[in-house]
């Protein structure tokens, strides 16, 4: 059987009037969008600032009228029927706390549960399943402002999904966390949505956040879709490139260095103790690469970066129709 | 899942924010610092200018006038200085758009978390008050006018929190509003009776001032509390708190209706 649609968006635009009398002018900040997602998908939505993700967002969640175009969220119209809506639909947005920093998350939760229409019983039954599946049952008995960033997301994340949402909105969650943090929050998305079948809808400037929890990913750019495409074929094509910085103990010769290395990797030296790698991973597997750095090389330092968001959406463009 | 049940989110929110509030005892503690200072300060002043008139100022004895400064300090200490400034900051920043995103009203639920706050520093100020003025002023003038002082004094503090919301709620369309607290906390003083009773203002400021809303932010329960056995003034107060309800409720909805319509 076909899985019904959560999100159905048909030429969805915004145009935004900005300055007064003869400054006045129009900024078209999304040009009708057009795509729908699946219940139970993890999609992607991503492009640089300006782009026109979180007033897609905002426009799907109710809380902006869109200039044209159609969108159903959940079989229902969001800003004819947010209210409706928000008790279907979960939302975290960037660093925006839902949480009283003094409080326990629980003490929150509580309240939370309470606007939500939770009874008592039922929400101490969801806080402590959400403790389980979180890892956080500690955590949400203390304060918030004792707790790091990365713990302190777990916990809003666990407050969007209280009322057990079908569809979770997320614009920048994994901002400002570090690498392990970052880590732990995209497997508990990936288990929200294995687990209880909720869908996601991410928007993030990371590719990594992309690589590691979407199915499928759109591209968006100056208010267009640019590309819709899976992650897997992403991967073949937009996201094969890894850069690997190689701080180095002592100097050494970049065009020694390209030739030991071989085919599909691309050698710069930007100082006499770093070298930049840029792998072909369709050519060359970055572990094999990883390997022979480590052998042949006065390795100091090594980082493995994923291409940034700007250099994706170039390449975008520069693919042939 | 159950429905939302009627007043259960709000008094959920009134008790988290007073939690909250508990939770911090060293804000509560500089609040109850800074009110006994200021009601020591300017009761000092006019009891010194009681003595000075021959015992008594437009009717008010220097016990009256220390129960009067210490009531209508209460009053306006409970709540923040720079609420109008918080509130627009939240308008204007978008997180009152992101409160949009749940199924309840924004102001209302906004109002009872403001409530939870202001319980535990009203009740902080109401022990010091009355503590104060007993030791430096003596008992008070009468024990019925001082009993109708206790809703009048919440009355005062419930009414101010929904007018400020209203006056905050210009952020809606204006960018920057952030000088308007200031404003708004020069009319409460003066004409709201928070320095002196409104009897000493000149009669034709007097009169206009008992006509406007801030008399019933303080001068209403500072008037009870120094011996003026007046009911009506309760009525007043009612009124003022409908009228502030139906005002800010109006604002906050035409606001969110633009917020949705034209983005923040």
């Amino acid at each position: 059987m076909a899985r019904h649609l959560a999100l159905d968006v048909a030429g969805l635009a915004r145009r935004f009037t900005t300055g007064r009398r003869r400054d006045r002018r129009t900024i078209d900040a999304v040009r009708g969008i057009t795509f729908d997602v699946h219940a139970g998908e993890r999609l992607a939505f991503i492009g640089p600032n300006g782009a026109g993700k979180s007033t897609s967002i905002k426009m799907l969640t109710g809380i902006l009228q869109p200039s044209a175009g159609s969108a159903t969220v959940l079989g229902l119209v969001p800003w004819e029927q947010r209210r409706a809506l928000s008790r279907r639909i979960g939302t975290l947005f960037g660093q925006r706390s839902q949480l009283w920093t003094e409080l326990t998350p629980r003490a929150s939760y509580r309240m939370l549960g309470a606007v939500f229409g939770l009874d008592d019983a039922l929400l101490d039954r969801r806080i402590g399943e959400l403790g389980e599946l979180f890892d956080a049952v500690e955590l949400f008995e203390q304060p918030v402002r004792t707790q790091s960033l990365g713990q302190r997301m777990r916990c809003e994340l666990a407050a969007c999904m209280l009322h057990e949402p079908e569809l979770l909105f997320l614009d920048e969650p994994t901002i400002g966390l570090d690498l392990l943090g970052k880590q732990r929050f995209r497997d508990l998305l990936v288990r929200l949505n294995t687990e209880l079948g909720t869908t996601v809808f991410l928007t993030s400037h990371d590719v990594a956040d992309i690589e590691h929890v979407a199915h499928r990913a759109i591209v968006v750019n100056h208010g267009a879709i640019i590309s819709d495409a899976s992650v897997a074929s992403m991967r073949q094509t937009l996201f094969a490139t890894k850069r690997v910085d190689v701080g180095l103990e002592r100097a050494a010769d970049p065009i020694a260095i390209s030739a030991v290395l071989g085919d599909g990797v691309q050698v710069t030296a930007p100082s006499d103790s770093l070298l930049r790698l840029d792998v072909d991973t369709n050519v060359r597997p970055i572990r094999e690469v990883l390997d022979l750095v480590l052998e042949t090389l006065p390795v100091a330092d090594l980082t493995v970066l994923d291409p940034p968001l700007e250099q994706v959406i170039g390449e975008i463009y520069e693919r042939p129709a | 899942m159950s429905e939302e049940r009627g007043v259960r989110p709000y008094r959920r929110a009134i008790a988290t924010e007073a939690a909250r509030e508990l939770a911090s005892p060293s804000g509560l503690a500089v609040a109850g610092v800074f009110y006994l200072m200021v009601t020591a300060v300017l009761s000092g002043l006019w009891a010194t200018a009681a003595s000075a008139n021959g015992g008594e100022i437009v009717g008010y004895s220097a016990t009256a006038l220390v129960w009067y400064i210490a009531t209508a300090e209460a009053a306006t200490v409970s709540l923040p200085l720079r609420l109008i400034e918080e509130v627009g900051d939240d308008i204007a920043s978008g997180r009152v758009t992101s409160e949009l995103l749940r199924p309840i009203s924004v102001l209302p639920m906004r109002i009872a978390v403001r409530i939870g706050a202001f319980l535990p520093r009203l009740a902080v100020c109401v022990v010091g008050g009355v503590g104060f003025a007993w030791l430096i002023g003596g008992s008070p003038p009468d024990a019925l006018a001082l009993a109708l002082a206790a809703p009048s004094l919440l009355l005062a503090v419930g009414i101010s929190l929904v007018a400020q919301h209203a006056f905050a709620g210009m952020a809606f369309w204006i960018a920057d509003a952030k000088g308007a607290w200031f404003l708004w906390s020069k009319l409460v003083f003066v004409l709201g009776g928070m320095l002196l009773p409104l009897e000493v203002l000149p009669d034709t400021m007097a009169t206009v001032a008992k006509a406007l809303p801030f008399m019933a932010m303080a001068y209403a329960p500072a008037r009870l509390a120094s011996g003026h056995v007046e009911p009506w003034l309760l009525l007043v107060q009612v009124f003022w708190l409908v009228v502030a309800c139906w005002v800010s409720s109006s604002v906050f909805r035409a606001g969110e209706r633009r917020l949705v319509q034209e983005g923040a």
